[in-house]
């Protein structure tokens, strides 16, 4: 196997052993030891990064593994978020009860890490099918991974029902893309519909049907259903990475199969009109049911949704700007949305609570978390001067560039929508007290994993919406690969 | 071209009925030999008439079908039973082309690239006809016996397929003719891969439902397992599927792990070869009634317990050895180095032993 | 008309009313066994197209693995008598409306595909030349080697899962 082969894969199966070294180590340690495994975890997704950085980075883009995979900064990018948001997550899970001590647990969530990596790279249809299922069936034991609680058990099954059905429908896609062109892979498929071997409406039937599959993981709307109920019933820092990583592998699939796969010249105007309506159909619905929450988890399910729509414009853009945008917005999303469930999961974790109203006193309770909220939801909603409010001027940007003013005007209406609930959430923290009780006598300790993922998430998020020049720089490095 | 296929495929099944005759007399005086007793031995001369007898009694038995049985299935299961019985000896080569009337003759009724599999196939299907046969009775204990053996056959199909690989890896095909071919090159597999030879055994001991792994219908258990509402022909049915399944995995096991219809002088008379087989198969077969008389029934739990955690890993460990000695051989370029597969390979059975012998001896099995 | 033809023509009726079979049933067993038929009427196709290997992975893993294991678990439950479904009032409508969408799509292609489909389907030579076996091995061991490496992770990973969804601690049996 040469070196850039092997590169190519350095993230995958670094990641690969540390799951098989928890897999053997954890039922040696005792049982009120286990908890290290999420440090374990932690600190070998931080090696893992640092590694791939230096000795994984890759150069000219090459196919690899007999066109399977390819090896390019796009996918690169990916993978290094894909690993920091697990990262963040193993943090998250570390306190969390039936969750934090079961090494399983922590095996899940790099295996899907490890999907995810595999989606962000592949280039063939049969890899990238096996890299979503890889990332899905994971997460779906993770969202019901606490047995004897109904809620997770249901947002489990539902989870693992929408999948499997739209991964279905996605495979009748694949397969009719395989009958049509007699090859899996991406980049000869390009050829093939590019030179009018298929004709534009069966690509497009194609395309609808592949689209069930991806919208389902990035939760577009007609297919946004299993958000909300998963995300409520899913422990909170699964519901975290659901809501981060997997949708960004999600976009990451959808623009490499988009750009590359169906970029013919006189197709794409047609797919984009398509997205270009589910993306003001997802914001918008998105935004406004998340306005009647009474839940946070489920309130920030929705505002996932929303924020999906506004990642759509960057896509529907079609463009280099468009791609560059993507890959910002998400990084900022992944980034902030981590830090919002890590602090939803600090919170029910002492109050035992998910509700919207029992926030209540929250500054006064935990300033430190308060804050972190502030930037969180600030970010959220798109204020400078956090990463949203940047990521959000560089997708609307990248949609005034392509002639697509309305969408770019939808999409800061919706960001005015999207203010309103956030703030909503903002004015029960800070303005509104606990009834008949000293806020002081219930206070919420931060224990240690928490405390630093909640640091390095915040300064992140702060981060990026200030210096974004190095970022942005990245991304259109990444989005360079697909033209 | 189709009467020839059709002529040898009559040939074939009607060996197997004559065959599933003559191997309860054989089973029956067997057992009487191994017990100190002398069998059968009234009907014609040394009781060789005796399943012609048997078979007039089942003939004329009143036929019964429970009142809430599920009657079409009822009626059907015992076919499903049988007919992978006989159709799975349709791969199996009785031995090397013969002249006849100038023109040759192979002898077996078909040649697939992918016989292997075919076996495989089949084996995997003809559990349906057990499981069926118990759910449509609408009873408990047939029902529990047909659950039993499908759990059962579904467990050893693992180490049964792993052994077949084995075989894959030595012969690099999967035409049992060609396996069979390649043993005249080397020597019988059974002497490359001993352990192999014997899990494949215990495998198909399983898969056939033979003693000591016939739980279906562990009679003290559950009455007659799966068979218990079914009488007359159709119980005869089931009764003559499991014994010409016994013949056909011996004569399969014949072929893949002792050199099939080889033997001395073969390529000279061709007419030999089914002769060699039906020696191999018979001396196999007295293997499987002599476990039968030696054995008692192991436990259902230790049973499914035996199949994943003795037979599957040490069958894994059995593929990677052979392997890894087929490749040394290869790279090497020294026929000799296959030595190291059943030296290694004995040495694993040899400590899979030990620890089942260690894990009997410690706990009492809850 | 070949022999081929006919044969085709007969299993894909046995395939329709097989699959019609298993969908309009009320017994669970019996929908399980027309679902066995199908995949026996459809690993007949793969041999008709010359793919045995293909045909004989069909019926071990479909007919004789998976399917003997929903029997199983069917059997096990005692659940064989379906409930009667509750029919939604705008379900049928729906879906007859989406199934003649369906045809009519697929009779769209296969006008307009009228051209014969040279193009996709290997020529029989090339199958041959190489045993078919083995061509599989050299295809899954080279170009699809990762897929078949993430494979047995997907595999280990679908293992773990299952069993943490399915086994208790100790001493949380009821």
């Amino acid at each position: 196997m040469n070196p850039t082969t092997f590169a190519a894969i350095l993230p995958e199966v670094l990641l690969l052993v540390l799951g098989i070294l928890i897999l053997v180590v954890e039922p040696f340690w005792k049982e009120k030891d286990r908890r290290n495994t999420g440090w374990l975890t932690f600190g070998g997704l931080l090696a893992i990064l640092v590694v791939s950085l230096l000795a994984g980075r890759p150069g000219e883009p090459t196919s690899v593994f007999g066109g399977t995979i390819r090896f390019d900064w796009l996918g690169f990018f990916f993978k290094m978020l894909f690993i920091f948001a697990a990262a963040m997550t193993s943090l998250f899970m570390m306190d969390v009860e039936k969750l934090g001590r079961r090494g399983e647990s922590y095996l899940l969530l790099l295996a899907s890490t490890l999907g995810m990596n595999l989606m962000a790279s592949a280039s063939d249809l049969v890899m990238l099918y096996l890299a979503i299922e890889t990332t899905s069936i994971p997460l779906y034991v993770l969202s019901g991974f606490i047995v004897d609680d109904e809620k997770s058990t249901e947002s489990g099954f539902k989870y693992l029902l929408f999948g499997a059905m739209t991964s279905a429908v996605m495979l009748y896609g694949f397969s009719l893309l395989f009958g049509f062109t007699g090859t899996t892979n991406l980049y000869e498929i390009a050829a093939a519909v590019a030179g009018a071997q298929v004709s534009t409406v069966t690509a497009l039937g194609v395309i609808a049907l592949v689209l069930v599959g991806i919208g389902f993981k990035v939760s577009l709307v007609p297919f946004h259903f299993w958000a909300p109920d998963t995300y409520e019933g899913a422990p909170t820092p699964v519901a975290g990475f659901l809501s981060t990583a997997s949708k960004a592998a999600g976009f990451a699939v959808l623009v490499r199969l988009f750009f590359i796969a169906f970029a013919k010249n006189g197709l794409a105007p047609d797919w984009t009109t398509g997205l270009a309506a589910l993306a003001t159909l997802t914001m918008t619905l998105g935004n406004l049911v998340a306005m009647t929450q009474t839940n946070i988890k489920r309130l920030l399910a929705y505002s996932s949704i929303a924020h999906a729509g506004y990642v759509m414009i960057g896509v529907v853009a079609f463009s280099n700007l468009g791609v560059t945008s993507v890959v910002f917005y998400l990084i900022a999303y992944i980034l902030t949305n981590l830090a919002a469930f890590g602090i939803v999961a600090v919170f029910s974790r002492v109050a035992g609570s998910d509700k919207i109203s029992d926030y209540a006193g929250l500054s006064r309770r935990s300033p430190w978390l308060a804050m972190a909220m502030l930037v969180a939801f600030l970010s959220l909603a798109g204020m400078p001067p956090f990463g949203g409010f940047v990521a959000k001027v560089f997708v609307f940007a990248a949609a005034v560039k392509s002639d697509l003013v309305w969408l770019a005007v939808v999409g800061v209406i919706n960001s005015i929508l999207g203010v309103y609930y956030y703030l909503t959430v903002l004015k029960v923290v800070y303005l509104y007290r606990m009834e008949g009780e000293a806020e002081e006598s219930h206070p919420i300790p931060l224990t240690r994993p928490y405390g630093i993922a909640l640091v390095v998430l915040s300064l992140g998020v702060l981060l990026i919406g200030t210096l974004f020049a190095p970022w942005f720089s990245a991304s259109g490095a990444a989005a360079l690969n697909l033209f | 071209m189709i009467w020839e296929w059709l002529i040898k495929a009559l040939v074939l099944i009607f060996t197997l009925l004559i065959g599933f005759g003559y191997l309860t007399y054989y089973e029956r005086r067997a057992l009487a030999f191994i017990q100190s007793r002398l069998g059968p031995n009234r009907a014609g001369p040394q009781g060789l008439m005796q399943w012609m007898a048997d078979a007039v009694k089942l003939i004329f038995k009143e036929e019964l079908t429970p009142d809430n049985a599920y009657k079409l299935v009822f009626f059907l299961s015992p076919v499903v039973t049988m007919v992978p019985s006989i159709v799975i000896a349709a791969v199996i080569p009785w031995g090397p082309p013969v002249t006849l009337f100038g023109q040759t003759f192979n002898q077996y009724v078909a040649d697939i690239n992918v016989g292997i599999l075919y076996l495989m196939s089949i084996a995997s299907i003809a559990v349906y006809g057990i499981v069926l046969a118990g759910w449509s009775s609408n009873n408990k204990y047939a029902m529990m016996g047909g659950l039993r053996s499908s759990a059962q056959m579904i467990s050893y199909e693992l180490t049964l397929g792993l052994s077949f690989v084995v075989v894959i890896l030595m012969a690099g095909s999967m035409s049992l003719v060609e396996i069979v071919e390649a043993q005249r090159e080397v020597t019988w597999f059974a002497v490359i891969q001993p352990v192999g030879a014997i899990l494949f055994f215990i495998a198909t001991l399983a898969e056939v439902n033979r003693h000591p792994f016939d739980m279906p219908e562990a009679e003290q258990e559950i009455v007659a397992g799966y068979h218990t509402e079914y009488s007359g022909m159709k119980f005869a049915l089931f009764f003559m599927a499991e014994y010409q399944k016994m013949i056909v995995i011996s004569a399969i096991m014949t072929t893949l792990f002792f050199g099939g219809y080889l033997g001395p002088g073969v390529d000279r008379f061709p007419w030999l070869g089914p002769l060699y087989m039906a020696i191999k198969i018979i001396i196999l077969l007295f293997f499987m009634i002599w476990v039968r008389a030696s054995w008692p029934r192991i436990r259902y739990n230790r049973l499914m317990a035996f199949g994943w955690k003795v037979m599957l890993p040490l069958a894994l460990a059995l593929v990677f050895i052979t392997a890894t000695g087929i490749l040394l051989a290869d790279t090497m370029g020294n026929p000799w180095l296959m030595a190291i597969i059943p030296v290694l390979s004995l040495i694993a059975g040899w400590i899979a032993t030990l620890m089942v012998d260690r894990s009997l001896r410690r706990k009492s099995y809850a | 008309m070949t022999v081929d033809l006919i044969l085709f023509l007969i299993l894909a009726l046995v395939a329709v009313a097989t699959a019609a079979g298993m969908l309009f049933s009320r017994n669970a067993v019996y929908s399980a066994l027309f679902l066995v038929l199908n995949f026996a009427s459809i690993a007949v196709f793969y041999l008709l197209l010359g793919a045995p290997f293909i045909a004989m992975a069909q019926i071990t893993v479909y007919a004789g693995a998976i399917m003997v294991l929903f029997l199983f678990v069917i059997m096990l439950l005692g659940a064989e008598q379906l409930a009667p479904i509750k029919v939604l009032p705008w379900q049928r409508p729906l879906a007859i409306g989406l199934a003649a969408v369906l045809v009519a799509e697929t009779a769209y292609l296969l006008i307009l595909r009228a051209k014969p489909a040279a193009d996709i389907i290997p020529p029989a030579e090339t199958v041959n030349t190489l045993g078919e076996l083995q061509r599989l091995g050299m295809a899954l061991f080279n170009q699809y080697l990762l897929p078949f490496e993430v494979t047995s992770i997907l595999l280990l990973v679908a293992m773990v899962g299952a069993i943490v969804l399915t086994k208790r601690e100790k001493g949380e049996r009821e």
